[in-house]
């Protein structure tokens, strides 16, 4: 139906406004490109044609959470394994960038979240799944209800932490790291702050810290390594050391190849340095992620690849069954497809400034002020621009987006004459 | 420079445990950017008015393969390259497992049934789907048909049935979630 050749559903899809505009999209994306993308239900030809990607069991991850899965089928009632399972589930989830393992830890701890005073890691998980669909209130109502419950709960603490990072909230997330040193040990809480640092216009510091730290040492799990790489490529970002960014990409990529994240991140600081063929091959197995089509399409349009168009589409037609099932948390990778994909700055400008009003990140501030310029509408970025003052946000690639908002904000004549002013 | 001694009140296992939990707390937090979550297509034909026992509804309900191979194991040798081959061998068990959740109910005293007529592959966006092709009949014609949808919700609660109407020219559509897993299709027979 949704993403079948349109032929075979001409007749129906003017009577389907939701899908109108994708579909007039695919209509003129066969037009230009000749070969449908889809095709309609049919029996594949041949007994070895692949259908499908799954996760693999020979992928020890997935082996793990297969093995806790069916301990867990006979011992329903052991809260511990429960909670083992529904960890390892969010965990692969976030590693290979798939939404459907928050919906599977979230029915395994369903049984334990309905009671009336749910154990306090259920709620911290729950809170943790919640988080992970950018259900941020939500979140939070449950990790004050943990924390009220236990307020040495680290784990509640740590993403309280996050949540406030995320959301832009830098001096709750200053009081939310105390929390963590108090009650995770000294450890997280200098990576808490040092995390915090990148944020607040200390950048160098926070790599010092996190490089002296010793949480990327030998005795921890490489994913864990990989993160403090990761963490430290981003602090390396806001001081614009490019080099030493990708060193630390490949670093954390080294320790952990297939992780969507960090592939997704570096992705960026590749199609930023103007390195988009180099991006297809590091994401060529990873088109399943959204975040991670998402940078393909980005390269493929950067090279002028013959696909852009058909993979334009695609993705649009992903984020309108997302907008279908009601989800809305992704406003950041929306607002990019917008701007720089569909060239619709009003569009890019209206999602980013929603997103933004959730999220906080360097990201979400940099696509506020790219649409803002795009569309003509400095007004719009005002608010990013007093953040980004208050908070001391360093970035090099931020900082001559404000200078040309500011300049049009309080110099419109001046604006009008200088040059690429049409961004 | 490394403040081990910071950490030397830690038995290493309780170190791991934290590094996991803030690990998986913070990049998680570093965005969800894992989107795709679980729906399948529910869409249903009404057809004309008729006789007793006629055909109610044709239907079309396409399945996520990748859905289907976490609950039923479709991927026989774990290679995470799901074949044609292996997907025609579970055909069986996928209708099984699928019409399982979804259900008719024309009414008391009137029976309405699935009946499976052939099942394809479909493309969509984000994957290949089994379609999943059925008729549904009563024994009388109701003028309501209650739909009862609950596929994938025990193991995956954030699964979404959308499902689509087609009645004469009009369309009407329906999320279907754990909270709205029935539906009242007005037959206006």
């Amino acid at each position: 139906m949704i993403g079948s050749h349109p032929q075979d559903r001409s007749g129906r899809s003017a009577l389907r406004p939701v899908l109108a505009g994708v579909l007039a999209l695919l209509v003129q994306t066969i037009a230009i490109a000749g070969s449908p993308a889809f095709r309609a239900p049919f029996t594949p030809g041949r007994d070895d044609e692949v259908l499908q990607l799954v996760p693999s069991t020979k992928d020890p991850a997935v082996a793990a959470f297969i093995d806790l899965r069916s301990r867990f089928a006979t011992a329903k009632n052991d809260l511990a394994l429960a909670l083992q399972l529904a960890d390892a589930y969010v965990d692969y989830g976030r590693q290979v960038g798939d939404a459907h393992y928050a919906g599977y830890a979230e029915a395994v701890i369903a049984p334990w979240l309905a009671a009336a005073s749910p154990p306090v890691q259920v709620l911290v998980t729950q809170a943790t799944i919640l988080q992970y669909r950018h259900q941020f209130g939500d979140a939070r109502v449950l990790l004050a209800r943990a924390l009220k419950v236990d307020s040495r709960e680290a784990q509640a603490w740590m993403t309280l932490a996050t949540l406030d990072m995320v959301q832009g909230d830098y001096p709750a997330a200053g009081k939310d790291c105390v929390q963590v040193s108090a009650t995770a040990g000294f450890g997280w809480g200098l990576a808490c702050s040092a995390n915090l640092r990148s944020y607040t216009g200390n950048a160098r510091q926070s790599l010092l810290l996190l490089q002296q730290a010793g949480l990327g040492g030998g005795h921890l799990p490489s994913a864990q390594q990989a993160w403090l790489q990761g963490l430290m490529a981003e602090s390396a970002l806001r001081l614009g050391d490019w080099p030493l960014a990708e060193k630390y990409y490949r670093a954390a990529l080294a320790l952990a190849p297939q992780d969507n994240f960090l592939l997704v991140n570096f992705a960026d600081f590749l199609l930023d340095r103007g390195r988009p063929a180099e991006v297809l091959p590091l994401l060529a197995t990873h088109a399943q992620s959204d975040t991670a089509f998402l940078r393909i399409v980005l390269a493929e349009s950067a090279l002028h690849a013959k696909q852009t168009q058909l993979d334009t589409w695609t993705m649009a037609a992903r984020f309108e069954a997302l907008r279908q099932r009601g989800s809305d948390f992704f406003g950041r990778e929306q607002a990019r497809f917008a701007l720089e994909l569909q060239h619709d700055p009003a569009s890019a400008l209206d999602l980013a400034r929603r997103n933004w009003q959730v999220q906080r990140e360097p990201w979400d501030t940099r696509l506020l002020l790219e649409a803002a310029l795009a569309a003509d509408q400095p007004k719009a970025a005002v608010e990013a621009l007093e953040f980004i003052q208050k908070n001391k946000l360093e970035d090099p690639v931020l900082e001559p987006l404000v200078v040309e908002l500011r300049v049009r904000l309080h110099a419109p004549a001046v604006a009008a004459a200088l040059p690429g002013k049409n961004h | 420079m490394r403040p081990t001694s910071r950490f030397s009140r830690f038995t290493k296992s309780a170190l791991l445990t934290a590094a996991a939990l803030l690990a998986s707390t913070w990049a998680n937090s570093n965005l969800a950017r894992a989107h795709s979550a679980s729906d399948a297509y529910l869409d249903l034909t009404v057809e004309d008015a008729g006789t007793e026992g006629k055909v109610l509804l044709r239907a079309e309900w396409d399945v996520a393969l990748r859905d289907l191979d976490f609950v039923l194991k479709l991927d026989d040798d774990g290679d995470g390259r799901l074949t044609w081959a292996e997907v025609r061998h579970h055909q069986v068990d996928i209708e099984r497992y699928a019409y399982a959740f979804l259900h008719f109910d024309g009414g008391p005293g009137n029976v309405c049934t699935i009946q499976p007529r052939q099942q394809l592959v479909d493309d969509h966006a984000d994957g290949a789907y089994a379609a999943l092709f059925f008729a549904v009949s009563c024994t009388r014609m109701p003028t309501h048909l209650k739909l009862d949808y609950r596929l994938f919700f025990s193991i995956d609660p954030s699964h979404r049935g959308i499902l689509i109407v087609h009645h004469g020219a009009d369309i009407t559509t329906a999320l279907l979630s754990p909270q709205n897993a029935k539906v009242d299709l007005a037959l206006g027979l």
